[in-house]
């Protein structure tokens, strides 16, 4: 997948606005500045926006986009582009491409006219969608022509590559619009370049793994330094995970909506023996009566539970001290899971770092509402998730298991929102946990949540779904499993 | 079989899995047996300045030597593969048993360090019969870059060496004891490789 930086510019300058209000134009200097501090390096297509010409509707950031051409740049350029003449100024002045909007929606009879003067290959089309609904004019207006005769059109004209931004996408928080670049897949043959909402390097992967995505416009997130170039190496074939998760309480899986209404749910080496055999390739087991009596985790499940696996194991519930830590490795655990007993000292989290590796600690944050609890979830801190997430990275927790304590047991999604947030401002994986309920909250919760495994719990002990049907779902879907 | 019993790894996990995977098994530290073994297993986690030291306080280092001068087939796990290899750059330049060429460098692309999780492997010869395309379960900080004995790569923000071999020694960078069937097959074939 291409990385296309983009620099939008007024009066010679690169700028952004916000939600297209020129009086908000936060202004970052001359381009060729900006792109020596993005390290742009030579031969990359640059996407540029000619601000004044998509007001007035004539081109003006002429003699910028001249000496971007002439620094061995790919530029192409868009803004208000309405006519051949408009469209020959670009081209004479070194851009490769010119970018047409409006047209590309409205004026199918100008779209082919530009394409007989110019080349197929020198005109992309942009397609701007909110709601599934192409808008026009500067998003201001929705255009009749509905999306899939859009894009036929655009095929039918022999053009390969479309820009595609879902304006209705609001940067970190919900991220590139996914779904719209999936429906269009099954639309149309024409390759896309993913614009809109494209902020964290996960954001860059999961867009990598769409089979019809080509390309990727970074504007935003390249000037605020959310994302570079240089550092956005794409892992996408590396697997991503699915984990089961086994609530234990004196010695039997339990299971429960938002912590309460305790059921049981079988033998925990019965489950963690089936699960394996499934596919696995985890298994985080919570000892939940730990917390509540103060009591150390029952050992005996734990060992138990090792003995019977030959995959990961991750140990969680009521670990306060670094003997509890090492008791749970030496029953067999892999990981332990730290939470409550962290968030009132997190310096446990450098200590077991330090003794045991960054490997074996596991920060688990219960959130609700955005913010930390402990005790299981009964006990609402002021701590940010998010923030406290970060930390713990910095006090070497190795992977952070992130349960949504609102949507736990609920079967209504992961919170994706709550995940972002978390995820875009971490390195180290995360663990998602709470409220899978379909095969589509897994994969949205890597694809767009940016998580590195996903967890569930009632979803397999009830054999509502296998983790063999989750694994090949997320396989089908393009996210890599092992 | 000797799995050598070092304080830096977790041996009950990896013998279990080796006696899982059809190996009689004898677990000791002791230098004459271990130079006496028909096969050895070296496992390890953690530092591999702590492991290397511990070997040669052991004098297990000639111990292990003398077997592979002998003939004795050789599996280093984790930073057990690592010590097979001439030296590490952990905590500065550390020797190691140079029974295969090349050193350990730590990981230096964007992607979080360590490495925890699955990775697919592409590999071949006897340890990688039947599982030459199979993921396995790796938690490495440190690898080998295009070793020259390498058997396997994976890509972790650039490629790395999985495993190697140099006649009777392998090393896998992978946990095969974490890697369900797949990392079963793998000491399945070493304990029945000849």
């Amino acid at each position: 997948m291409e990385l296309i930086p983009s620099l939008d510019l007024l009066n010679g300058r690169v700028v952004r606005l916000t939600h297209g209000d020129f009086e908000t134009a936060r202004t970052y200097g001359e381009p060729e500045a900006v792109l020596d501090a993005l390290d742009v390096p030579r031969g990359t297509r640059l996407h540029v926006v000619d601000l004044e010409a998509s007001r007035s509707g004539r081109p003006i950031e002429t003699n910028v986009v001249r000496r971007l051409a002439m620094r061995d740049l790919i530029v192409q350029v868009g803004g208000g582009i309405r006519s051949l003449d408009d469209a020959r100024r670009w081209l004479d002045c070194g851009a490769e491409r010119i970018v047409v909007g409006t047209v590309a929606a409205e004026s199918p009879a100008l779209l082919a006219s530009l394409i007989d003067a110019f080349g197929a290959n020198r005109i992309v089309p942009a397609v701007d969608v909110r709601d599934g609904v192409v808008r026009t004019d500067g998003w201001s207006r929705a255009s009749a022509t509905p999306l899939a005769e859009v894009f036929a059109r655009i095929e039918a004209l022999g053009i390969e590559e479309a820009l595609v931004t879902d304006i209705s996408r609001d940067g970190v928080l919900r991220g590139p619009s996914f779904a719209l670049y999936r429906e269009l897949r099954a639309l149309t043959r024409v390759r896309l370049i993913a614009s809109g909402g494209v902020s964290t390097r996960s954001d860059l992967v999961s867009l990598s793994r769409l089979s019809n995505v080509s390309g990727c416009v970074i504007g935003r997130a390249l000037l605020e330094g959310r994302l570079s170039l240089a550092n956005a190496p794409v892992a996408k074939t590396i697997p991503e995970r699915v984990i089961p998760c086994l609530d234990v309480r004196d010695g039997r899986v339990v299971k429960g909506v938002s912590f309460e209404h305790i059921r049981d749910a079988g033998d925990p080496v019965e489950c963690a023996m089936r699960y394996e055999a499934e596919g696995a390739d985890e298994l985080v087991l919570l000892d939940i009566s730990a917390t509540d009596r103060a009591a150390s985790t029952a050992l005996d499940t734990v060992r138990r539970v090792a003995e019977s696996l030959f995959i990961s194991l991750t140990v969680g519930g009521g670990v306060r001290t670094l003997d509890d830590f090492r008791a749970l490795l030496r029953a067999g655990a892999d990981r332990v899971a730290i939470n409550t007993a962290a968030l009132r000292r997190p310096e446990l989290i450098r200590e077991c770092a330090e003794e045991f590796g960054v490997q074996a600690v596991v920060l688990s944050c219960d959130a609700r509402g955005g913010f930390a609890t402990v005790r299981g979830g009964r006990e609402l801190t002021d701590v940010n998730a998010s923030e406290w997430c970060a930390r713990a990275e910095e006090l070497g927790a190795g992977e952070i298991l992130l349960t949504s304590v609102d949507r736990d047991g609920t079967s209504s999604g992961f919170d994706l929102e709550l995940l972002r947030a978390v995820t875009s401002r971490l390195t180290i994986g995360v663990i998602a946990s709470g409220g899978a309920g379909t095969l589509a909250h897994f994969r949205d919760a890597i694809e767009s949540g940016g998580a590195r495994a996903v967890l569930a719990a009632s979803l397999f002990h009830d054999r509502l779904l296998s983790v063999g049907e989750v694994k090949q779902y997320l396989a089908a879907e393009g996210i890599p499993i092992r | 079989m000797i799995l050598i019993d070092s304080p830096f790894a977790n041996i009950a996990n990896i013998s279990r899995a080796l006696r899982a995977a059809g190996a009689p098994l004898e677990v000791s530290a002791d230098p004459s047996r271990i130079a006496g073994a028909e096969k050895l297993v070296l496992p390890g986690v953690g530092s591999f300045a702590a492991a290397m030291s511990w070997l040669v306080e052991r004098r297990l280092d000639a111990a292990i030597r003398e077997a592979v001068n002998r003939g004795t087939s050789l599996l280093g796990i984790c930073v057990g593969h690592q010590l097979l290899f001439e030296s590490s750059s952990e905590h500065g330049p550390t020797r190691g048993l140079g029974l295969v060429h090349g050193s350990i460098e730590r990981f230096a692309g964007a992607l979080p360090v360590p490495q925890i999780g699955w990775n697919r492997v592409a590999a071949r010869g006897p340890l990688f019969d039947g599982v030459e395309r199979e993921a396995f379960y790796f938690v490495n900080s440190y690898a080998a870059r295009d070793a020259e004995n390498e058997t396997a790569t994976a890509d972790y923000d650039g490629p790395f060496t999985a495993a190697v071999q140099r006649d009777r020694v392998f090393g896998v960078q992978f946990h095969p004891e974490k890697s369900s069937a797949a990392g079963l097959r793998v000491l399945r074939n070493f304990v029945q490789w000849n």
